[in-house]
């Protein structure tokens, strides 16, 4: 299938396959889904693994093709096997609106780094290394936490090497944090209706010295048998007039807040790259009211002007019509795609 | 794989446990094997037995061998004073080819890896202490471990370990990316690696 630049509709009755079908997308983007299933769970029933694939068209023709089995994993990019992850990484950026995206504020401070890093690894061609291997010192570390009398050289070793590349890490998230958090407030009182003052406070784990706190923490460490200072436990905070928006926030706060940390996040790459990265927006438009869907308008145009891709879906009794110009419409039936009846308000 | 006789389905399932060979790629050996000449498969299995029978690690390297000691511990024209740890017997043969070290080797035969069980105990460490007492003319360890988070944690063991015993603990340049292994390093890199070498803090 061939998308053009603009703005796509997905119409079609619960249970269709249209979120699958931006799960494509978003897939071959970040390798993961954006619902948060596992590849395993991703496999149609009854086969052995899954498939998907594409052609980007941006800066010359890139072909992607991704495979996956519980045997076999393959990531190609032109015909080649791709070695490391951090190489793939940016070539197809794409920010998804979805309901899962609540998680944001509701769910635990790991949804919150999650969404910091996968900003980083999109923008920063050596985040993701620097992330997996701060990832794998603090895993040999607590495998080593959990044996009854570990190492001591041992320890220090992989210490070492997580002071290191966690410290980076960390550099890393407190630098975003000013290009980061104007954005989602310039969002959040875009699309909020009583614009109550939002702030984002990056919470590292580490208050000032990485070392001297993992020392102070060894006792700790002894009796708990893991690592327990470090950017694996990083918050961003968010809060609305002051006070945790997850603790007093209402359900539309919330809500609000998810879309405007996703606004920002596109924001931020069309910044980085001169380019707006795919929209990809799962049934979100439906739920908000005309006022914040207004305040949502802009991002979309500015993605219509700028040539990018925007894919939407809806069930067919809450497509926001005054979006209806200039609309590619398609229609999704039982898993199949078809351009969808000439659009109605023409 | 219930209608296939006894004898192939043992040949599939012994082939796939080799390394990167699987299931499909095992069936697809074994077809072959059964299906070609006798003396072909004969050639094949005894240059198996062969091999596996003769070569053995070195005595005093771990190199992979016929002889005892290899042919580069036994070679005294190489520099004695001289000894590059690596992980692995195959990584000899990535540094051989560059061309540029004329000192030892020691193989490690691994890295410390708590994820996957491996302690310093489990590595050929005791073994190069035990050259350092017995060959008293050894001046400068060069540690040729890759640079993901396993190699640099046990280099700097290593180098804390062998720091009480008088000996000058180098460490390949970093000219490779992080991560890089041995094995992908070019002989022009791996050169500048080891002319680049630098102490190793401990
Ligand atoms: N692993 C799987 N194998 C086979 N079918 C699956 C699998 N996972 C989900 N499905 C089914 O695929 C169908 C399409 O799902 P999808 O989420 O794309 O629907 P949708 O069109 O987005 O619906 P809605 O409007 O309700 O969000 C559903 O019937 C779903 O149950
Ligand atoms: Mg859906
Ligand atoms: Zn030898």
């Amino acid at each position: 299938m061939e998308f053009i630049p603009g703005f796509h509709l997905f119409l079609g009755q619960n249970a269709q396959g249209k979120t699958n079908l931006l799960e494509a997308v978003y897939l071959l983007s970040t390798l993961r889904s954006f619902r948060g299933a596992g590849h395993a769970q991703m496999v149609r029933q009854g086969q052995e693994g899954f498939f998907a694939g594409g052609t980007v068209v941006e800066q010359g023709n890139h072909e992607v093709k991704f495979y996956w089995s519980s045997r076999k994993k393959s990531l190609g990019l032109d015909g080649r096997p791709v070695r490391k992850l951090s190489e793939y990484f940016g070539l197809i950026q794409a920010v998804v609106f979805c309901t899962e995206d609540l998680q944001l504020i509701k769910g635990a401070a790991s949804v919150r780094r999650r969404f910091l890093d996968l900003l980083l690894a999109q923008t920063q061609p050596g985040y993701l290394a620097l992330l997996q291997r701060f990832a794998r010192a603090v895993r040999a570390r607590n495998a080593l936490l959990k044996q009854p009398r570990p190492d001591a050289p041992s320890l220090e070793g992989f210490t070492r090497e997580m002071l290191a590349s966690g410290g980076q890490v960390m550099q890393c998230r407190r630098d975003l944090m000013p290009q980061l958090a104007p954005l989602a407030v310039d969002a959040y009182q875009r699309i909020a209706p009583d614009a109550e003052a939002l702030r984002l406070e990056y919470q590292p784990s580490v208050k000032a010295d990485f070392e001297v706190e993992l020392a102070q923490s060894r006792q700790r460490e002894r009796v708990l048998r893991s690592t327990l200072v470090g950017p694996h436990r990083d918050e961003l905070r968010l809060l609305l007039n002051d006070r945790s928006a997850a603790q007093y926030g209402s359900e539309g706060q919330k809500r609000t807040l998810a879309i405007a940390l996703k606004m920002a996040q596109a924001e931020y790459l069309t910044r980085r790259r001169g380019a707006p990265p795919i929209l990809l927006i799962d049934d979100v438009m439906g739920e908000l009211d005309a006022r914040r869907r207004g305040g949502f308008l802009p991002l979309l145009e500015q993605a219509r002007h700028a040539r990018g891709q925007v894919f939407m879906t809806c069930t067919e009794e809450n497509w926001p019509r005054e979006l209806s110009r200039d609309l590619i419409r398609w229609e999704v039936k039982t898993g199949t795609v078809k351009p969808g009846a000439a659009n109605p308000a023409r | 794989m219930a209608h296939l006789p006894e004898p192939l389905a043992g040949l599939i399932s012994e082939l796939s446990k080799l390394p990167g060979v699987g299931p499909r790629s095992a069936e697809r050996i074994a077809l072959h094997l059964v299906q070609s000449g006798r003396a072909d498969t004969r050639l094949l299995a005894d240059a198996i037995v062969n091999a596996s029978e003769k070569i053995q690690p070195c005595q005093i390297c771990g190199a992979l061998t016929e002889i005892q000691p290899c042919g580069i511990c036994g070679d005294a024209r190489r520099d004695p004073s001289l000894i590059c740890v690596v992980e692995r017997a195959v990584d000899i043969l990535s540094l051989e080819k560059s061309g540029i070290y004329h000192g030892r080797y020691h193989v490690l035969g691994g890295k410390i890896s708590p994820v996957d069980g491996i302690g310093p105990e489990d590595l050929r460490i005791a073994q190069l202490e035990q050259r350092l007492v017995e060959q008293p003319g050894i001046q400068e360890i060069i540690i040729a471990l890759g640079s993901d988070v396993e190699g640099d944690a046990t280099s700097y063991y290593l180098a804390k370990r062998l720091a009480p015993k008088g000996v000058k603990v180098t460490r390949l340049a970093q000219g490779m990316a992080v991560g890089a292994s041995l094995e992908y390093a070019d002989e022009l890199t791996l050169g500048r690696a080891i002319e680049g070498r630098r102490a190793l803090e401990s």
